[in-house]
């Protein structure tokens, strides 16, 4: 990745509170008009991460570059080119969703109510109705109106489409991709593991404040790696002859976890007699779940 | 930003401003009826009763409570005192945190605005709160006045003005502590505490003087209605220290702000 594409640089990020670790090392690399798929179980630092990035708290160790230069608290031209949804969005309920937004507006100098528009439109929400009284549907419509109203050039999203039915998910998706096209960079945190090979280009899993994987979403899904189901009466010596990992066993029925080459495989096998036999592609929550053992 | 913080703090103004003014309005209305030539010998033989320190405390040892302006400058400037106190340490220790409490500082530091803009718009609206509340009271009590009898305007204007030099540390203190917490249920009953453990403190210090150096201790000292009373002239000190106590803490405010985890 060359650097001038770089928009949006980590650099060994530590976040500790106190003794509790929050990051202990998270470096990343975020080029232009791309979806970054950030994963992670609960407490693993993905929130912490993106909080830091906003400022919000302050990292123990670590660079964080906007376009090369160093993110700093107070620079509102770097905050202008950045789009926030927090995983739980708290608004001012005292307001219609109208007033928001125009509260929203009135911090940009660019006219940004034609994009405004759209967004209420393309998301039909209703800007009469008082913030308190929005479900929790409709508050995260509203978030990823002021996230996007202004058009940033970098996206943090974290757990984006809590609460959005099925039809709204989907249109959130189309705009992602718009907002892609246009070169849009997206930070997208989420545990909802569908929505990454759907949208995002590479993704990162986090685990206990590291990343322990990065790569494209195809050659993470693609590696390589099958489930393999083999019901056979040679069943002991298949598992001796194939010495796979074993997911589950029962009667003379095992299901492996194949990392064998196909021709590999089906020489190992063949002397055997076979009753069934079944291949198939792992999902990637079947990868999170291995990543996360 | 700041419409919006003068809208979304207009309530709490409303509330605490109208139990003042209703307060006094209720005193001015009865007091006629109570005070009379016969209660007045009642009052007076009370008086002597009374120990002459807490006398002192309460300013009865110079001012008579048989006029409606001497119920003032006794027990009826205590309400102002307080009420401005505990209304300027609530906005002190809430007009910040508040975001923080609410969880939509999240939504505000996603915004370009710097944190010390945020800062400066919260306590542009808070101190013209307080200096509102203190001048409609002050108007108000003025036009009461007026109507009840004679006064010494100079006295009463200058009086008026003291809540201002004990009202303004406070909100500046509670603000500033404030910042060391992230939920308002927190600093509610520390602001209380400060307000009503100054009061009693300035109390205190006006008894002898083996208490006298609590007056060290407590803002309360600032607003020296004693002296205004007695002098007819507020201490020049009180309104230079007030003043340097308010700006240190605001500025601590801002340096400590500057540094804090909003989440």
């Amino acid at each position: 990745m060359k650097d001038k594409d770089v928009i949006l640089e980590i650099i060994n990020l530590k976040k500790y509170y106190g003794t509790i670790r929050g990051v202990e090392d998270v470096s990343l690399k975020l080029k232009c008009g791309e979806i970054y798929g950030f994963i992670g179980p609960n407490g693993s630092g993905k929130s912490t991460t993106l909080r830091t990035i906003m400022s919000l708290i302050n990292k123990t160790s670590g660079t964080i570059l906007i376009n090369g230069k160093e993110l700093e608290k107070n620079n509102l031209e770097q905050k202008k080119l950045i789009g926030y949804l927090p995983s739980e969005i708290c608004l001012y309920d005292d307001l219609t969703v109208k007033e928001m937004l125009d509260f929203h507006e009135s911090f940009y100098e660019q006219n940004i109510s034609k994009r405004r528009k759209e967004l209420v439109k393309l998301l039909k929400l209703d800007d009469t109705k008082k913030v308190e009284d929005l479900s929790l549907g409709n508050s995260k419509k509203l978030g990823i109106i002021l996230a996007l109203m202004h058009s940033p050039k970098i996206l943090i999203l974290d757990e984006p489409t809590s609460g959005l039915d099925p039809i709204m998910q989907n249109i959130f998706y189309k705009l992602l991709l718009e907002e892609k096209k246009k070169g849009t960079t997206i930070l997208y945190s989420t545990h909802i593991l569908s929505e990454v090979s759907k949208i995002c280009d590479r993704i990162g899993l986090i685990k206990e404040g590291k990343i322990i994987k990065e790569d494209n979403v195809e050659n993470i899904v693609k590696n390589n790696i099958t489930y393999l189901t083999i019901e056979s009466e040679d069943i002991e010596k298949i598992k001796k002859d194939l010495d796979l990992n074993i997911i589950s066993s029962h009667d003379n029925i095992v299901k492996f976890v194949n990392n064998l080459n196909p021709n590999v495989l089906l020489k190992k096998i063949n002397k055997y007699k076979i009753k069934k036999l079944l291949i198939e592609e792992v999902s990637i929550e079947d990868l999170f779940i291995e990543y996360y053992k | 930003m700041l419409k919006r913080e003068l809208k979304v703090n207009l309530k709490s103004f409303l509330i605490w401003t109208g139990i003042l003014v209703l307060l006094f309005m209720t005193v001015y209305l009865i007091y006629p009826s109570i005070i009379n030539s016969d209660n007045i010998k009642m009052i007076d033989e009370m008086m002597k009763i009374f120990p002459k320190e807490m006398l002192k405390a309460f300013n009865m040892d110079i001012a008579s409570i048989d006029t409606a302006y001497g119920w003032l400058k006794t027990e009826g400037f205590i309400f102002v005192l307080l009420i401005t106190g505990v209304y300027a340490s609530i906005m002190g220790s809430t007009i910040v945190l508040k975001e923080e409490s609410d969880k939509t500082i999240e939504y505000l530091n996603s915004l370009p605005i710097k944190r010390s803009a945020i800062l400066t718009k919260k306590i542009i609206c808070a101190i013209f709160y307080i200096i509102l509340m203190i001048l409609i009271v002050g108007i108000f009590n003025l036009i009461c006045l007026t109507l009840s009898g004679t006064f010494d305007i100079k006295q009463y204007l200058l009086l008026s003005i003291t809540p201002l030099l004990s009202a303004l540390p406070l909100f500046a203190i509670n603000l500033f502590i404030s910042t060391f917490f992230n939920k308002t249920k927190n600093t509610f009953g520390i602001s209380l505490g400060i307000t009503f453990i100054s009061y009693f403190l300035q109390i205190l210090s006006e008894m002898n003087e083996v208490t006298e150096f609590f007056k060290y201790f407590t803002v309360y000292t600032l607003a020296d209605v004693r002296n205004v009373l007695i002098n007819n002239s507020i201490n020049f000190e009180m309104i230079i220290i007030s003043f340097l106590l308010t700006t240190l803490f605001i500025l601590s405010t801002y340096i400590k702000y500057n540094k804090k985890e909003l989440v």
